[in-house]
């Protein structure tokens, strides 16, 4: 039996549905994300991304349907704190604490959540901010940093609380061309650790180089599943054939 | 001539010698008329000066606005003394605690007050009654006179504040508790026409005064009151002068004071004043104002312990008012703010705009005024004004905070509740680590706004009895006419106060440099 955790997928959604109100937001979907994989979500704008990886840590919990995440069933019952820990989560507009420095930032949650000492803390934020190339910015306050260097802040804060799944939600959106360079260089190297992500992202390249397999999602359903070669070059729908029309194009 | 003088030691010895003996001579020629004899020692330089609190109509009171000159049957009875003494009148006129301090610095000779001789004042100076008084407790026309002070165990009684019949009553109600009778509840009110309304609308049954003064009330209110009780109080029967001890000035005073009784003087000064009578003139009203700033006044006022008291009492009232607010306040907002609908929620919506809209006075006066008819348990001894104040002011200032708290909250970026719950934070962290610092913030300079005003509307609390700033100004005003003077006093406490706040606020804003880009910038420069 126990050999089978790692079986297990990382993330198992089936059936999941999310409303707001009368309006359907996620329409039953279903997937698997196994340990390690690279999930790029695409889709197009409304078509329910960000509402597919906030029920994923719960931040958005579903209505109908069941979520496993590490083999266990994530629902109303789960401690929201133990699956936070599990499943980090960076966000298009960084959201970072602006009355905390970078470190305190980076240590809030450890030290808050994990208990840890402000020492260890420290010593691993620090690690962290040097992973994600700005360990001289520690001692500065949010909104000295520009937003590349803001979005790599958001990174390194998710890390510190080692999580298991990483999620991310159009983390480049907000930055210009030269920024998204630099926070798409610290995900490739995420991605080479190994640890399991979920992207919603527009970065095609990114996409392409990165993903193990494309979720593309329109009105709340998802379309289909596939891998990046074959969603890139002849996509099984013709709404995912329409969409990617629409992003060469610009 | 002038200078030989001086450089002469045996010169200048005959010259005192020659000095004394011009004395001698001048005393022996004096003693044989009647009317001049030699002054007593606190006659200096040929000027009496008396200390006295103009505020003890028709003893010594001010007519017009300058406090500097007080008229009264005390003043006409010091000058007649310093007409017999051939010196010149001086009267310094102080807050009430200034006279017997003074009095031991020398500052002045006497204290002429409309003082009570008491046994306690005497253990420090002399005293030398001139005037019969009495202590009258005074009631409704109709209710029923008394036979003995123990008749008014466990009613009320209102007075002035800052009176001695405070202490008074404190020892009768010792005597009435060591009886295993209830004490009489006693209520304290910032001028004398409040004394005499309570009586007058019936929340107390009685107000104690002084018969002296009570002939001012009478004749303004005609056969509305009446005496209830003249009691004998052992050593409350006479108005005294005192002086530093000394018994050679006692005597001399002492035989002053009966010759200008056997000569007529102080029968005459008494109808004057209509000391025992109720046909007394108007005192106070209808002067002329003063164009003079009375320094004295103004820095006896501002180092007087009733302002200091005055203002703590204030800056304490608003102090405690707005923490327990924004207590209160900042769940109310953050139901409020919540996008559920629930009962609780209208409910909370319906106090803040209850409290919002009706007025502070108005709330003060309700909870003191109107609750205790229903709740017969806020008629109560433990309901100070100082509670009453207190709960009237933290209701009312919790509304104005509920909605800065609410602005404060919603204006936190909701991304910041996401990120950090995404942390897995928990919610008391979110709200304390995250979102409420930078609330706060937000919160603060209209917070200390509501503050300022708050330590402002205090004074609102006067019509309660509640001895806030104002309202001890407002007595000394009453009192003593110098109205710039005290309200200036006043002034001075209320800037000194606003501008700590905000020298506060400053100094805690500085510690937001995160929140301002070139604050940073120029900080890390
Ligand atoms: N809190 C909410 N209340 C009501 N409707 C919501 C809420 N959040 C999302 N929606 C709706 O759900 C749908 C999916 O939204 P979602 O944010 O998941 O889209 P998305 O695919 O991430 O779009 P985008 O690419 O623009 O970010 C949208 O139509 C949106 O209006
Ligand atoms: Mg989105």
């Amino acid at each position: 039996m126990q050999h089978e955790a790692t079986d297990l997928p990382m993330i198992s959604v089936r059936g999941m549905s999310k409303l707001f109100g009368e309006f359907v937001a996620l329409d039953r979907v279903d997937f698997d994300v196994s340990r390690g994989e690279k999930i790029v979500v695409l889709g197009p704008s409304g078509s329910g991304k960000s509402t597919l990886i906030r029920t994923l840590n719960r931040i958005e919990p579903h209505d109908i349907g069941t979520l496993n995440i590490n083999g266990k069933l994530i629902n109303e019952k789960t401690d929201p704190i133990q699956l936070r820990c599990m499943v980090g989560m960076v966000f298009q507009n960084y959201n970072l604490f602006p009355h905390l420095s970078v470190l305190e930032n980076c240590i809030l949650a450890p030290m808050r959540v994990k208990h840890m000492s402000r020492a260890e803390a420290t010593a691993l934020a620090r690690r962290y901010l040097e992973q994600v190339g700005i360990p001289d910015q520690a001692d500065k306050y949010p909104i000295q940093l520009s937003g590349g260097q803001q979005q790599r802040v958001a990174i390194a804060r998710a890390l510190c609380m080692q999580p298991q799944v990483m999620l991310f939600d159009e983390p480049t959106a907000a930055l210009d061309p030269e920024a998204i360079v630099g926070v798409v260089s610290i995900m490739d190297e995420l991605a080479e650790q190994g640890i399991t992500t979920v992207c919603v992202t527009h970065e095609m390249a990114f996409s392409r180089r990165i993903a193990d397999r494309i979720i593309f999602m329109d009105q709340g359903k998802i379309v289909e599943i596939t891998p990046p070669e074959t969603f890139f070059t002849t996509p099984q729908t013709d709404r995912a054939q329409n969409f990617l029309n629409q992003m060469l194009r610009y | 001539m002038i200078s030989s003088f001086s450089l002469s030691p045996l010169m200048r010895c005959f010259r005192s010698v020659a000095a004394l003996a011009g004395i001698l001579v001048a005393t022996a020629g004096l003693h044989g008329l009647a009317l001049a004899e030699q002054a007593p020692s606190f006659v200096q330089n040929g000027v009496l000066t008396i200390c006295t609190n103009p505020t003890l109509p028709p003893m010594t009171f001010v007519k017009g606005q300058d406090v500097s000159h007080p008229e009264g049957f005390d003043i006409d009875v010091a000058q007649a003394l310093a007409n017999r003494w051939r010196a010149r009148l001086s009267v310094i006129t102080m807050d009430f605690t200034g006279l017997f301090p003074s009095l031991s610095a020398q500052r002045c000779g006497l204290v002429m007050s409309g003082i009570i001789r008491t046994p306690a004042r005497e253990k420090s100076f002399d005293a030398v009654t001139y005037q019969d008084t009495a202590l009258v407790v005074v009631g409704r026309k109709g209710t029923p006179s008394l036979t003995s002070m123990d008749e008014l165990a466990g009613k009320s009684i209102a007075v002035e504040s800052g009176t001695s019949y405070i202490t008074r009553l404190g020892l009768i109600n010792d005597t009435l508790v060591a009886a295993g009778k209830p004490p009489m509840i006693i209520q304290q009110y910032p001028t004398e026409e409040q004394v005499v309304q309570q009586v007058l609308i019936g929340r107390v049954f009685a107000f104690v005064s002084q018969d002296v003064e009570l002939f001012f009330r009478m004749r303004q209110l005609g056969d509305k009151l009446h005496v209830l009780i003249t009691p004998d109080i052992p050593d409350y029967h006479h108005f005294a002068i005192y002086l530093r001890p000394n018994a050679a000035d006692q005597t001399q005073l002492q035989s002053a004071i009966s010759a200008l009784e056997t000569d007529g003087t102080l029968p005459a000064l008494r109808s004057k004043w209509s000391v025992t009578d109720q046909s007394t003139k108007n005192g106070a009203a209808n002067a002329t104002s003063s164009s003079m700033f009375d320094w004295n006044a103004f820095f006896s006022a501002l180092t007087s312990t009733a302002f200091l008291h005055g203002a703590l009492i204030t800056l304490s009232v608003a102090l405690i008012s707005h923490i327990i607010a924004i207590t209160i306040s900042v769940p109310i907002a953050i139901v409020l703010n919540s996008p559920q609908k629930s009962v609780l929620k209208i409910a909370l919506e319906g106090y803040v705009s209850l409290f919002r809209a009706a007025p502070t006075l108005l709330q003060l006066l309700f909870i003191w005024n109107a609750v205790p008819q229903f709740f017969p348990i806020f008629r109560e001894q433990w309901f100070t004004p100082f509670l009453a104040t207190i709960l009237a002011l933290s209701v009312n200032e919790s509304a104005y905070q509920v909605e800065i708290n609410r602005a404060a909250l919603s204006a936190v970026d909701p991304g910041q509740e996401l990120g950090a719950s995404a942390l897995g934070l928990s919610r008391r962290d979110i709200y304390w680590r995250v979102i409420f610092p930078q609330a706060f913030r937000i919160a603060l300079p209209p917070t200390i706004n509501e503050f300022i005003n708050l330590l402002k509307i205090t004074s609102l609390a006067s019509v309660i009895s509640l001895q806030e700033l104002l309202a001890v100004t407002q007595i000394q005003v009453a009192r003593t006419f110098a109205f710039t003077e005290y309200y200036a006093a006043a002034l001075v406490y209320y800037l000194v106060m606003v501008f700590f706040f905000l020298f506060l606020q400053k100094r805690v804003e500085r510690r937001f440099a995160w929140s301002d880009r070139k604050k940073v910038v120029s900080n890390a420069a």
